[in-house]
């Protein structure tokens, strides 16, 4: 297997805050990451660097090339939903399709219309006429019909009702992945995609805590559950 | 090529009134046609000549295509200044960003639409408008239009003229086009007010501190020099003392609006090294960009 993904000691700093704080991570080719952690542990800004949306100190690899300098050729093999509601108000359906297939070598307008096809959104409609659920099944069929090697998603069901977010998953995992390709994605959510994954990645206060395949991670810890009188006891136990 | 197009046809689709304001300048400029009414009073002791028909011929063109690229400069004022800001304000930065096309794509996608595409368009349209409006007039008034002449080669030759000056008016204003473009994507807020207030202040603190007006000079000369470079206003003055001594010359005026000075001008290419310079500022201010 080959890294799609290579970062060294990531830092990246807003003021005084450390947003990235020398985080290490590895994504193989056909995994599907999460990259799990608090509001504000990082997650973000390391997609963004991931991304080359951003400017960071330290190594980082993205399909081979450096996303800092190599941004325009990155986003050939790279698609990625930043957030639910970035499509533009104005823009018409039929010209999101237009608009893509015109700048994206990789873009198949036909999948992306089938895609649309089995839900209610309309050709004519704009953007802003649609509902956030809509919104987001557009963004959807837009990125999945581009022939992509890896596919970030940040908190890409933010905001929808819980019938789109399975759907969601669903179309992702059946339509769209296969060994070729990776998906990473953010949630602070775990639980809604905790059967999906197939590697995490834990990242706190901009540090990686703890990385690994889920296989792997669930034969290294087990699930305590503990009564508080069970712990009463034990601790009394302890004392001399 | 293919990207380029899509690109330009994006701005067209965002920015409607680009190409809306044009459409219904025209139309206006035609309902004018047929319902208005004009009075034109020749004084009785002026007799015109072939020659100063074909030169009120000549102003009645100027006169019908200026409101409309008066329109269009206000129109692309505005455009410049909003296009790489929007794009901040509803977040779908993100989206354009998500695509494979360059920062300097991008922005050159811009600048093309404000400088090639939209003047070009809104000439088309004034020749196009130009002609339904004079037939119109032939048509209402028949023979009492006759006062002003219609000379196919005269037309011709104006229309020419204007796509000539256009571009070069284009070219003039780039570095004009270049700083809207990079305020509108470096302001916060206050767009308008980034643009303006500083070569005002400028000026105002050069009159304080020196007493000089240099810097107004310039600016002055950067936004209206053009016409004087291409001799419009010498031209058209001319032509306008009519009933003067010196009666208007159409081949004059083809004559003093001459390309050359201005294309040998310095401050034609001074202009537009500044304008790439500020390009340049402009697009790695897109890249670097990191609004949160």
């Amino acid at each position: 297997m080959t890294a799609v993904i290579e970062a060294r000691a990531l830092a990246k700093s807003y003021g005084a805050t450390r947003a990235l704080d020398g985080a290490s991570f590895t994504v193989e080719s056909g995994r599907i990451v999460g990259l799990i952690g608090p509001n504000g542990a990082g997650k973000t800004t390391a997609l963004r660097a991931i991304l080359g949306l951003t400017h960071c100190e330290g190594e980082l690899t993205v399909l081979g090339r450096d996303p800092r300098r190599q941004r325009d050729e990155l986003m050939r093999e790279v698609c990625f939903i930043a957030d639910v509601a970035v499509l533009p108000g104005w823009l018409r359906v039929s010209q999101a399709l237009e608009f893509a297939a015109g700048v994206h070598p990789r873009f198949d307008r036909a999948r992306a219309g089938d895609f649309l096809r089995r839900t209610d959104i309309r050709m004519k409609s704009r953007v802003r006429e649609l509902s956030k659920g809509m919104v987001t099944q557009l963004h959807l069929a837009l990125v999945l019909a581009v022939d992509a090697r890896l596919l970030v998603l940040d908190e890409p069901t933010l905001g929808l009702d819980l019938l789109y977010r399975r759907t969601f998953y669903d179309t992702l995992l059946n339509d769209y992945f296969n060994e070729q390709r990776t998906i990473l994605l953010t949630t602070h959510q775990v639980e809604e995609i905790e059967n999906l994954l197939t590697d995490v990645i834990f990242i706190d206060h901009g540090r990686v805590a703890l990385a690994g395949a889920v296989d792997a991670l669930g034969e290294r810890y087990v699930q305590l559950t503990v009564t508080p009188e069970q712990a009463a006891r034990e601790r009394a136990r302890a004392l001399p | 090529m293919n990207l380029m197009v899509t690109l330009i046809r994006r701005e067209l689709w965002e920015h409607r009134v680009l190409w809306i304001a044009p459409l219904v300048a025209a139309a206006l400029l035609i309902a004018v046609a047929l319902g208005g009414h004009a009075q034109v009073e020749v004084p009785r002791d002026v007799a015109l000549d072939d020659r100063g028909r074909l030169a009120l011929f000549a102003l009645m063109q100027w006169a019908f295509v200026l409101p409309q690229y008066l329109l269009m400069l206000i129109v692309l004022f505005f455009y410049l200044l909003d296009c790489l800001y929007a794009e901040r304000r509803d977040r779908s930065i993100l989206f354009w960003k998500s695509m494979p096309v360059s920062d300097g794509q991008t922005v050159a996608s811009k600048l093309l639409t404000a400088l090639l595409v939209v003047p070009l368009g809104v000439f088309v349209l004034a020749l196009l408008a130009d002609l339904v409006f004079a037939a119109i007039i032939g048509l209402r008034f028949g023979d009492a239009s006759a006062f002003v002449a219609w000379d196919t080669r005269t037309w011709l030759k104006l229309q020419a003229l204007m796509l000539f000056g256009l571009m070069i008016a284009m070219l003039w204003y780039a570095p004009v086009a270049a700083w809207l473009l990079l305020i509108s994507a470096w302001a916060r807020r206050n767009l308008f007010l980034w643009a303006v207030l500083p070569p005002v202040f400028a000026v105002m603190l050069e009159r304080i501190a020196l007493g000089t007006d240099r810097i107004g000079d310039f600016l002055r000369y950067r936004l209206f020099g053009i016409w004087r470079e291409l001799g419009v206003r010498e031209g058209l003055g001319d032509a306008l003392r009519i009933g003067g001594e010196r009666l208007p010359r159409v081949d004059r005026l083809f004559d003093v609006i001459d390309a050359s000075p201005v294309l040998g001008d310095p401050h034609l290419w001074l202009g537009l090294l500044f304008a790439a310079a500020l390009v340049r500022v402009t697009i790695r201010i897109r890249r670097r960009r990191d609004d949160r």
